[in-house]
């Protein structure tokens, strides 16, 4: 418990330090210094940072699944994309008369004939009319993806579908939608989705200052959905959890319906990863269904294993990391970044199963082993990193 | 010689010695209504003349002409390949180039009134560029007019698909002009597809005759026939004649209706058979795509999502094996088309070789974190993705079918693809080939022990080391025969695994993982499934069905159809 | 202590090095094409024409005196990450004009940036239309200068029946949309036209293939595809092996040009026929002097790119007509400025291969439309040569309101 603590202070210390920064260093730095100084923070590089912490938003939900529970989701993004879609559904109505065809209605619903198919409503899908509220369009970012997951999760878990068949379907699951999305008859735009947004509550998309707002709003964000796993982490609840990541039966047979702990944890998690989206897609200013792409959550999964999954720093470490690193390698060695993110993978998992913020503990382990049989054996040098020395404890039965 | 090579002999007879043989043989063998002016000099006016309707009436003629010269004439006037030689004295020469170009591109021009090639005061051939001539311009309506002569033309082609293909096309014009030439061909006729075509445009072209009891007759030979193609007119005459009885005899619409009757059985029987293979064809694919991932992911527990990129080294190899070929043989030679059979065994050592890599790299460090090894193996996939996308570019590469693979059999109006045959037979072979391993060799005995229980296998003196390595190799081997054979129906691209990788991990998962005969139950549920939606929601809406009725079957029975029964709770 | 000193005294060079390669006067142009993932098959092409391009201008002296720099960036097939390359290029790297985007979701996906930052953008791929933005020129064919042509030329061949079949996408939809529109108004009945669409990647034509050999049976029909590159190999091997040909069921695709014929098996394909504006095979003195030139430029060409089997295509073309219509104007107005640019493009006229191209008002082109027929060496016959069409983005204005 000690321990806990002192990780506790280290983890507030850094805390501070990293969300001071974003949430009021950077955002001054950008609105008070001219644009050529050098101190002066671009709203690119602003937003770049807050399509990162996004990213990270959904690494956190990912590592709450697969770090704390067990339950590897290859389906994530579905989550973080339907919750794009219900704010960009509001965005996309609050462009107005300012699309290609000057009219009220959505440029697409214009071209594919909609006013035919609803004359009723004079074109717009009668599903779409409540998201011209921003209360509305806010509510189902959260119980359109919960609602989702609580079927879906509900399903899945009362048959008792668990590793493997449990990944591979939430891939089923995310495909399946994707393909639906990208129909044009389901009334969300298609292969192109939602984009050209203009505003948002009333404030100009374009404008630093909206930028600024919603670039707080996404560490916030990520703040709150760090707060909220730390303090399930350390509560009761999070104790089942990992008890049931580490061996769900005997935790089954001590009583506790594993299957409603499981189902919440699923149903929460898709709530954080549908807000991440949410707030990507005003500032990304695209949603279309290749987000939900079994590529994407692949990546996502990615984000958490490098970063280090099980703590719930790594997440947010791997998802700003590989971004970035992405950002970098796709602007100045395109033909090699699949080698890179490929590389990345295979070297983190074989080798660096607790991903980068489990170095530290490795090099250690490394050293005091290395300092062992150099005592009994000075002869032997020893500098090869065999992978089957870096037993997992946690993996052990 | 006359039936297998007859057109392309005439035609270097004809060039060698020209017109005069040529009607000797026109009046000789063929033709005996010859009419009175030579076709030659026909076409030779009409292609000089600048009016429209002379020009068609001229054409019209020529559909008795036996004279390949003609055919070729027409042919290439259609396709702009007719230009006009100056002679001097206001004298134009149509003339047409020889397809033997030299190597500036420039080839001899032959005159269509002689068949003989232009030349120069001393006598020397001149040579052409097509980019340097004007062609003779058509204009549709006259291109439409060759195009009907071709065809009466093409009723007598040595090629019978040529004849069959004719035959129905000009059934459809209903011109009764063109019966006699049916009839004519009909009773010289053997095959019996195109007797069949030629029955039917005769029945066809009788339809619209003046003569009721010619209709009639027509209406019930065309049922008797089960023709597709008349279908829309024969339903088009029942309700015209419902419509006003007294304008036909009676008893049309009643024979209409039986023969649309017949007709529409005859169509929903094809249906029926048609969608069935395609099942069994799509199932088949799905099988030998997934069968190799039956092996690394159901038995040996491995998530190999780089299953995927195991088909695409196996395509990959195929396309190396048909380039080899290629230069060894030349292209479309009989030596080209035996490539295929050497790609089968090429790919599957390929593929196997990289997967043995590929374990004693990676794998062999994850088996003991069996949910780890889907990301490593991801990975693994991204890099051979763009290795494939260095080494042979990212765009897609070309795979020519070997000839024994192209082309098809028809029965009863459905086709069946060679290639799809093969895939099917393919299939089956595989999965015999894969049970015989597992059940009846050693090797097969060793992978089932440590499947069930690798420590236990381990302590009974099993090398786990290189039973797992030889597993792995031996499923990836056969991902990448897979690719070899999926080479024959579709794509070879870098990202040609990704559009597999799903499909396989369902069927696998849906047929109990484990279990071979679970996948191949799986596959053909899966095929057959998705064939028969697909009519009715259309290709996006069948996939999205058949995903959503596996994730609720699954929910169903969680470890898929046949399930393999163990004691233990975990696993 | 020492490897700082030399990593720093390292990081002072090629900073130095960098600075020096500055003092030329270049000039900056982004270019935005996939080099990764699924469209990297068709967009690499199109980045290896403008460096092309690029050079040619460059050995002639630049644009205003300036060399062009080019500024390579790969938004990987990911349509966020397009929205983001384009925001680096205007921002970061200050780029005076941007070649790029080959899907309708990428070009949507950059259209927000390019009006926020008022950039510049050329795009060359034929598409749907129904969009004008005042920061796009768009150098791509336009539905009445691919299509309408194609369906005409069809109808005069005595077509009767009509099989639209396509990825689903937006492109198909809405061509689609009007063609159906456009068949109605020649008098072709409902019942004739059947609209079909297939998802992306798709590998499995069987039942579609089958359903098109009982719509032909009656003979004049005709397949109008608007499937995307990748499908096309499995729907032409189904196609062929099914016994249909061009003869009995002619297809016209709209995305299939010479550069995509490199990746199939021709040989299925002959007769099938293309509408573009421009074909490798025209022969003007233009169009020989690019391709001689092009292949040339391959021979010295910088890694990275392919250079056995080039070909040239119509998207490739248009992208460097663009390369030289913005030159022009760079010229006529005597800056760099986007919106003096944009001026001096309107009315531009440039002798392209194709034969001369103008710059309307409605930021698209009049080009002459051919039509070809595919030959087995991947190349197309042309057999008919259509003259100067004006492109219409707006459906409504080419065949008037319903």
């Amino acid at each position: 418990m000690s321990i806990k603590r002192l990780l506790s202070k280290t983890e507030t210390i850094s805390l501070c330090i990293g969300f001071f920064v974003i949430l009021v260093v950077l955002p001054f730095l950008n609105a008070f210094f001219p644009e050529n100084h050098p101190l002066h923070v671009s709203a690119f590089t602003l937003t770049l940072l807050s399509k990162y912490l996004c990213y990270a938003v959904l690494a956190l939900s990912v590592d709450l699944l697969w770090g704390y529970t067990g339950l590897l989701s290859l389906g994530q993004c579905l989550f973080f994309s339907l919750g794009g879609y219900a704010l960009g559904m509001y965005l996309m109505l609050k462009i107005g008369p300012r699309g290609q065809y000057h009219t009220n209605l959505p440029d697409f619903m214009v071209f594919l004939e909609f006013p035919k198919r609803f004359p009723e409503t004079g074109g717009l899908p009668p599903h779409w009319i409540p998201f011209q509220h921003f209360w509305f369009a806010a509510a189902a970012v959260v119980w359109v993806p919960a609602l989702v997951a609580l079927i879906f999760g509900f399903l899945a878990f009362r048959s008792r579908i668990k590793g493997v068949y449990f990944s591979i379907l939430t891939q089923a699951l995310t495909y399946a939608a994707c393909l639906m999305f990208f129909r044009n008859d389901f009334t969300f735009g298609g292969n192109n989705g939602l984009t050209d947004f203009k505003e948002i509550l009333g404030c100009e998309l374009n404008a630093p200052s909206t930028r600024r707002a919603l670039f707080i709003a996404t560490g916030l964000l990520l703040l709150g959905s760090y707060l909220l796993c730390r303090w399930l982490t350390i509560t009761r609840f999070g104790k089942i959890q990992r008890a049931i990541r580490d061996s769900e039966n005997r935790v089954l047979f001590s009583g506790y319906a594993t299957a409603n702990f499981k189902l919440f944890v699923f149903v929460l998690a898709a709530v954080i990863a549908s807000l991440g989206g949410a707030l990507f897609v005003p500032q990304v200013g695209i949603i279309n269904p290749s987000e939900m792409g079994t590529d994407k959550s692949l990546e996502a999964v990615v984000w958490v294993a490098v970063g280090g999954r099980g703590t719930l720093i790594g997440p947010i470490l791997g998802a700003i990391g590989v971004n970035w690193l992405k950002s970098y390698a796709t602007h100045s060695m395109p033909e090699y970044w699949n080698y890179i993110l490929g590389g990345l993978f295979i070297v983190m998992t074989v080798f660096f199963p607790k991903g980068i913020v489990g170095i530290p503990g490795q090099v250690r382990a490394l050293h005091q082993r290395w300092a062992a049989t150099h005592e009994t054996e000075p002869a032997i040098e020893t500098g090869m990193v065999a992978p089957v020395i870096v037993a997992n404890p946690e993996e052990k039965p | 010689m006359m039936i297998t090579d007859g057109f392309g002999f005439l035609k270097r007879l004809t060039a060698v010695f020209g017109r005069q043989f040529c009607l000797w043989l026109a009046m000789s063998c063929m033709v005996p209504n010859a009419q009175g002016a030579e076709p030659r000099a026909l076409l030779v006016e009409a292609m000089t003349t600048n009016d429209l309707s002379a020009q068609i009436a001229l054409i019209q003629k020529l559909t008795d002409s036996p004279d390949p010269l003609i055919a070729q004439a027409l042919a290439a006037w259609r396709q702009g390949g007719v230009y006009l030689y100056d002679a001097g004295d206001n004298l134009k020469v149509p003339f047409l180039l020889d397809a033997n170009a030299d190597a500036s591109g420039k080839s001899r021009g032959i005159q269509i009134a002689t068949g003989e090639s232009i030349k120069d005061a001393a006598g020397q051939p001149l040579l052409f560029l097509p980019s340097d001539l004007t062609a003779v311009d058509t204009t549709s309506k006259l291109r439409k007019a060759i195009k009907t002569t071709l065809d009466v033309l093409a009723l007598s082609s040595p090629n019978s698909n040529f004849r069959r293909d004719a035959a129905s096309k000009l059934g459809q014009a209903q011109n009764a002009e063109y019966l006699p030439h049916f009839e004519a061909r009909l009773a010289s006729e053997k095959i019996p597809d195109v007797r069949k075509a030629l029955e039917e445009a005769i029945a066809i072209t009788q339809l619209a005759s003046d003569k009721p009891e010619v209709r009639l007759a027509a209406v019930k030979k065309l049922g008797e026939l089960r023709s597709i193609p008349a279908l829309d007119l024969i339903i088009k005459l029942e309700a015209a004649a419902k419509a006003d009885e007294k304008a036909y005899p009676s008893g049309m619409a009643a024979a209409a209706a039986g023969a649309r009757k017949i007709i529409e059985q005859h169509i929903a029987f094809g249906t029926f058979i048609g969608t069935c293979f395609r099942g069994l064809s799509l199932s088949a694919v799905l099988l030998v795509a997934a069968i190799g991932l039956a092996i690394t992911f159901g038995l040996m527990g491995i998530i190999n999502m780089a299953h995927g990129e195991m088909i695409m080294i196996g395509a990959y190899s195929a396309y190396i094996a048909q380039n080899i070929f290629v230069k060894w043989f030349g292209e479309g030679t009989s030596g080209f088309n035996w490539y295929f059979v050497a790609a089968l065994p090429l790919s599957f050592i390929t593929a196997g070789l990289v997967g043995v890599l590929l374990e004693r790299g990676i794998i062999r460090f994850l088996y003991k974190r069996p949910l780890e090894s889907l990301l490593a193996t991801w990975g693994v996939s991204l890099v051979l993705q763009q290795a494939m996308r260095a080494i042979f570019g990212a765009a897609n590469v070309q795979v020519y079918s070997p000839s024994w693979l192209s082309g098809n059999i028809t029965y009863a109006d459905v086709t069946f693809a060679y290639n799809r045959i093969f895939v099917i037979g393919f299939a089956v072979a595989i999965v015999v080939f894969t049970w015989l391993l597992l059940t009846k060799t050693s090797l097969g005995l060793q992978v089932r022990a440590l499947m069930q229980n690798r420590q236990m296998a381990a302590c009974m003196g099993v090398r786990t080391d290189r039973v797992n390595m030889a597993t792995f190799a031996f499923g990836s081997g056969l991902a990448g025969m897979a690719g070899a054979c999926l080479s024959q129906i579709g794509n070879i691209g870098p990202s040609l695994g990704q559009s597999h990788i799903v499909d396989c991990f369902m069927v696998v998962v849906l047929g109990g993982v484990g279990n071979l005969f679970g996948t191949v139950s799986a596959a053909l549920g899966i095929g057959v499934t998705d064939q028969v939606l697909q009519p009715h929601f259309g290709a996006v809406l069948g996939k999205i069905i058949v995903l959503s009725a596996i994730i609720l079957f699954l929910q169903w029975r969680p470890a898929g159809l046949f399930a393999t029964r163990g004691r233990g709770l975990e696993g | 202590m020492k490897k700082y000193l030399i990593t720093l005294a390292v990081c002072a060079t090629t900073l130095a090095g960098s600075l020096i390669g500055r003092a030329e006067d270049t000039v900056k142009v982004g270019i935005l094409h996939s080099l990764s993932g699924t469209m990297a098959i068709s967009e690499t092409s199109l980045k290896d024409v403008l460096l092309f391009t690029f050079d040619e201008i460059n050995a002639k002296g630049g644009v205003l005196g300036k060399k062009i720099e080019p500024v390579i960036v790969d938004p990987a097939s990911n349509w966020p990450l397009f929205a983001e390359k384009a925001e680096q290029l205007l921002v970061k790297d200050k780029v005076a004009v941007v070649f790029g985007c080959w899907t309708s979701v990428s070009r949507k996906s950059v259209l927000p940036v390019f009006e926020k930052y008022n950039g510049m953008l050329f795009y060359p791929v034929q598409y749907e239309g129904e969009e004008l933005s005042k920061n796009i020129f768009y150098t791509a064919e336009a539905v009445n200068q691919q299509a309408i042509p194609a369906v005409d030329y069809m109808l005069a061949d005595g077509k009767k029946k009509f099989y639209l079949l396509g990825s689903d996408y937006v492109y198909p939809r809405t061509t689609n949309k009007i063609l159906k529109k456009y068949l109605k108004s020649k008098g072709i009945p409902d019942a004739d036209i059947v609209e079909i669409y297939t998802p992306f990647g798709h590998t499995d034509y069987q039942t579609i293939v089958s359903e098109i050999k009982k719509f032909s049976a009656g003979g004049s029909a005709c397949v109008i595809s608007t499937l995307n590159g990748d499908t096309n190999v499995p729907f032409f091997k189904e196609f062929a092996n099914a016994g249909l040909t061009s003869e009995n069921c002619p297809v016209v695709s709209f995305s299939l040009s010479e550069d995509e014929f490199r990746s199939l098996p021709t040989k299925d394909l002959v007769g099938h026929l293309g509408c573009w504006t421009y074909f490798m095979s025209l022969d003007t003195a233009e169009n020989k002097v690019f391709v001689a030139d092009f292949k040339k430029w391959l021979v010295t060409a910088p890694s990275g790119v392919e250079k056995k089997n080039r070909v040239t295509c119509s998207p490739m073309n248009l992208s460097r007509t663009g390369v030289y219509l913005w030159k022009q104007a760079v010229e006529k107005a005597g800056s760099f400025d986007v919106d003096k640019v944009r001026e001096a493009l309107y009315g531009q006229k440039f002798k392209a291969p194709e034969g001369e191209v103008t710059m309307q008002e409605n930021h698209h082109l009049i080009n002459p439309v051919f039509i070809g027929e595919t030959q087995a060496n991947g190349q197309f016959k042309i057999i008919k040569s259509l003259g100067p069409v004006a492109g219409e983005p707006f459906s409504d204005k080419f065949l008037g309101k319903d």
